[in-house]
């Protein structure tokens, strides 16, 4: 039987490691993700999850642990955040190449230094070209049920994935959910058969030196499933509709259909940009949302559908890249480039370091979006003393005085 | 063999497809081999009986209580008794204190549980009866250990007892509260279910003679324990109590107190007992002793209950003399200083000359017990009159055997089984019978540098339960639950015992062990590195030089 509990997005991805019936577990405790941890270690001593829970020093040994695992046949799931995926991106870089569907999950957390807890896409979209499938969560029910998600494709393509969620807006909130009956997810994710054993009787070298006449291939083949993540995703999602009650797919457009102008936004911010955009509909705006779900593999030729003929497009990124601009809005540029009516691509960079994203911002996003005449690769919005709009011009260094400290 | 000309020619990952091992046997790069051995756990050596600890810790893991029981029985009769009484030399030189700094594992304990949790399985004669009678004079631990394994190989085997119950000092010497009765007769009748014949209030030298002994029987085990009192030659001795008979007198009657401020002089197990007794009895107890606590001869554990007992300790006092005056009496101390080691190897205690007097209601005297060897005829003595003993319990007479505290002055209830039980080999063999005596080759002990503690449990040791303190005569501690067992049994090391742990099967990083319930070298592809045997947590595997195994 599924049952409905009130539960934030960290717990609700414990459920969901759980609901998997993940085999081992390695993972290394960081805010604001500790909580998942928590409770899976919770799960696996208690017996409710028949798991072996592996403790570890670093983030770093965490995906190691979890590549022993996987390449042994064992379902494997672990969580970090932040600085602990910046530590894990060798050990990332290995679940590709060693094929193994290992599934993590990710609280997006600004990077240091200045230390920050607060929400940002940085940490995860820093990882963007290691291999790994990327979903991007918006709810607490998402955060649960994309891992499912995920492995059912990721078992499918022998390629690990990751399950952004954003944090303390979703880890930290606590929202209904449903957690599935134990056997329809059973049905829905049969048990994980790896491509080679390990076996002690027929021991192999894996990972081993392969020398310019056989990497190519194999790099090639890892796109070459990449590619086909992107089409059983959808069939997942589809399926887990069919077995599970809710449908998932790698976009989601709202208001859409007779949209002049979109919004692109991901994650948990989404939710209060839906209503600046249901707002503005009711004030006779033709607006409406594209929401990414699927970041990779990128969902280019839906994108392009969904876009192609619109007056203008703008994109929300809670992350920017330092010299060029926001992740997903150059994601989108890419996509659209060379398409027949293309729509102009407006970056917004938006809620840096856990910033509030309100509806209000939506608001102004949207007004901005609708006054202005030519799109820029990033207008900032929010940052003190400054109206939205590209970089400022008369840039200068600020070397403030030291304060005198009260005696 | 694929081309390597289509992508298609390639795995998904970089794997070798055939196994590596079916083209490298990297056994033959081997210059030492590991090997599993049974060594001798330091408990085991530091036993005076030599029980096999660890083997019978894993037979209880392994949920085989019959084959723990009986590889217990092999070398002790009475794990109710001693799991109790004994001093666990056992426990003192535990590997894991050493090489983890942890407490050792409570041994005592353990075999405490065994024997309550066999409690109720009856002995065994183990061979067809051999049609030889023999006679045992004493029913203390060394006489009913004789006895129990004289009668197991065969042999008919007839207790002489002098007093009214078999059972020496478990019976009449260590206090209820410590052993209870119930416990000993229980053991005296599992003796008697085997066909032991015990034969109560006859003693020897009065009612009969060694020599009428050698004429009805094939062979004699004389363990008549050392119960006479050692002198204290202090002035007015006549006026002190003497221990063992007041002890014995608890364990009979109600006794009462013989007033209520009393002395004990010396710091032995008897003097505990003593001690911890009349404080039961509602005394205010002191006990005397010229030397310090470092060079006390009671077991630590003994002198702590006595100090929670609330029993007081004058150090470094002798008494020279007793006297009488009116209702009291009164103890004259001369005051002493520790000087050069004596003979026993602890410091002698030296008078300082300084002096002081003590009251009291009654003086006991605890300062040692020796054997009483009357009966035994001049030929059998020695230059210095005790009876000549030698291995095995031979005496100058070809027939009688002896043994236990008659043998060693007062020792433990563990030293005298141990006793009981060599003479009973050596018996058996005199009349030529070896079958249930395997040789057994001598192997080194394992030392602390050897094993391993890093994988195992790490929770804290589980001892026998105190009930509240002194309220009374009954059991002042309980036996370990069947969990706490298991917990305790779980923090061995199993020095020198492979108890199929696992732990090299994990660590061989070369897949060169095979499981076969327990390990098994895999020597195509083992190449020797030694991992498996650093790893061991008990050091049950070696390395041997491959050339003295194999033609290499």
């Amino acid at each position: 039987m599924s049952e409905r509990l009130l539960l934030t997005g960290n717990h609700a991805a414990a459920y969901g490691a759980m609901l998997s019936r993940a085999e081992v577990i390695s993972a290394y405790p960081i805010t604001p993700q500790t909580m998942i941890v928590e409770l899976l270690s919770e799960m696996t001593a208690s017996g409710r999850l028949p798991a072996k829970f592996i403790t570890v020093e670093s983030e770093h040994s965490a995906m190691a642990a979890c590549v022993g695992a996987a390449a042994a046949g064992a379902r494997t799931y672990t969580a970090t955040s932040g600085q602990g995926l910046a530590l894990m991106h060798e050990m990332l870089h290995w679940a590709v190449g060693a094929r193994l569907p290992i599934v993590l999950t990710n609280v997006s957390r600004a990077m240091a230094p200045g230390w920050s807890i607060w929400s940002d896409q940085s940490d995860i979209l820093s990882q963007r070209d290691v291999g790994w499938m990327m979903l991007f969560a918006e709810s607490v029910q998402e955060a649960q049920d994309f891992i499912l998600w995920t492995y059912r494709v990721a078992e499918q393509v022998f390629l690990p994935g990751m399950v952004g969620m954003d944090a303390f807006i979703l880890s930290h909130t606590a929202e209904p959910l449903i957690v599935h009956d134990q056997a329809a997810v059973d049905e829905y994710l049969p048990k994980f058969e790896p491509l080679y054993d390990l076996d002690p009787a027929e021991p192999r070298a894996y990972g081993g030196l392969v020398n310019r006449d056989h990497y190519f291939e194999m790099r090639y083949k890892i796109y070459e499933n990449m590619e086909r993540a992107g089409k059983l995703l959808v069939e997942a999602g589809e399926e887990f509709e069919e077995v599970l009650g809710q449908r998932y797919s790698p976009l989601e457009g709202y208001m859409l259909d007779d949209a002049d102008y979109v919004i692109v936004s991901a994650g948990a911010m989404t939710s209060n940009i839906r209503q600046a955009v249901r707002d503005a509909r009711d004030e006779g705006t033709k607006v409406g949302l594209l929401r990414v779900i699927a970041f990779r593999p990128f969902p280019i030729r839906e994108v392009r559908r969904l876009l192609a003929g619109r007056s203008k497009v703008a994109v929300l990124d809670r992350n920017m890249s330092a010299g060029h601009s926001g992740i997903f809005a150059q994601e989108i540029r890419a996509a659209l480039s060379g398409s027949a009516d293309a729509p102009p691509i407006y970056g917004y960079v938006v809620g840096i370091g856990g910033r509030d994203v309100r509806v209000e911002t939506g608001r102004e996003v949207l007004e901005d979006l609708l006054q202005r005449d030519e799109p820029e690769p990033a207008l900032f919005v929010g940052v003190k003393g400054l109206p939205i709009g590209p970089l400022r011009k008369d840039y200068r260094i600020s070397r403030l005085e030291p304060l005198e400290v009260l005696q | 063999m694929n081309r390597l000309e289509h992508v298609d020619d390639y795995p998904e990952i970089p794997v070798s497809l055939a196994p590596t091992s079916a083209l490298l046997k990297t056994g033959a790069w081997r210059s030492v081999r590991p090997v599993v051995a049974k060594r001798t756990a330091p408990c085991t050596a530091d036993c005076p009986a030599g029980i096999d600890i660890p083997a019978y810790f894993d037979d209880v893991k392994r949920g085989d209580l019959e084959s723990a029981l009986d590889r217990f029985l092999r070398r002790n009769p009475f794990p109710r008794i001693t799991g109790r009484v004994c001093p666990h030399f056992c426990e003192q030189g535990c590997n894991l204190a050493v090489a983890a700094e942890e407490e050792p594992v409570s041994i005592r304990s353990i075999e405490r549980w065994l024997g309550d949790k066999t409690a109720d399985r009856p002995h065994h004669v183990q061979v067809d009866p051999t049609g030889k009678r023999i006679a045992i004079v004493g029913g203390g631990p060394a006489g009913m250990a004789a006895a129990f394994y004289l009668r197991r190989s065969g042999h008919s085997v007839t207790i002489f007892e002098r007093r009214e119950h078999a059972g020496g000092v478990m019976r009449y010497g260590i206090p209820e509260y410590r052993l209870p009765q119930a416990i000993v007769d229980h053991e005296v009748a599992r003796l008697e279910e085997m066909g032991i014949e015990i034969r109560t209030d006859t003693s020897l030298g009065t009612d009969f003679s060694l020599e009428d002994l050698e004429t009805e029987y094939a062979a004699v085990f004389v363990a008549t324990g050392a119960g006479k009192q050692r002198r204290s030659h202090i002035k007015g001795e006549s006026l002190l109590e003497p221990g063992l008979p007041f002890l014995e007198a608890a364990k009979r009657d109600k006794v009462t107190a013989p007033g209520e401020r009393c002395a004990v002089i010396g710091a032995g197990n008897t003097a505990m007992d003593v001690a911890r007794t009349l404080r039961r009895l509602g005394a205010d107890v002191t006990v005397i002793y010229r030397r310090t606590q470092e060079e006390m001869t009671a077991v630590a554990e003994e002198y702590e209950r006595a100090r929670s007992d609330g029993v007081r300790f004058e150090w470094l006092v002798a008494p020279r003399e007793v006297k009488k005056a009116r209702d009291e009496l009164r103890l004259i101390l001369d005051h002493m200083r520790l000087g050069e080691p004596d003979e026993s190897g602890r410091p002698r205690p030296e008078p300082t000359g300084v002096t002081s007097e003590l009251r009291f209601d009654s003086v006991f005297a605890a300062v040692g017990e020796i054997a009483e060897v009357a009966p035994f005829p001049e030929r059998m003595r020695d230059d210095q009159g005790w009876v000549d003993i030698g291995t095995g319990g031979a005496t100058r007479d070809p027939k009688v055997f002896a043994g236990g505290d008659l043998a060693t002055g007062p020792a433990s209830v563990v030293q005298a089984i141990a006793a009981g039980r060599a003479a009973a080999h050596a018996i058996d063999q005199h009349l030529g019978f070896t079958h249930l005596w395997p040789v057994e080759e001598p192997v080194d002990t394992v030392r602390p540098a050897e094993v391993n503690p890093t994988y195992m449990p790490q929770h804290d040791r589980s001892d026998d339960h105190e009930v509240e303190a002194i309220t009374g005569f009954g059991e002042e501690t309980t036996t370990l639950s069947d969990s706490e067992a298991a917990a305790e049994m779980a923090r061995c090391l199993s020095c020198g015992y492979c108890n199929s742990c696992g732990t090299c099967f994990v660590f061989c990083p070369d897949g060169a062990i095979i499981w076969d319930d327990g390990p098994r070298i895999d020597h195509e592809f083992c190449k020797g590195c030694g991992i498996c045997v650093v790893e061991c947590p008990g050091h049950a595997m070696v390395l041997v030089n491959e050339r003295e195994v194999s033609n290499v």
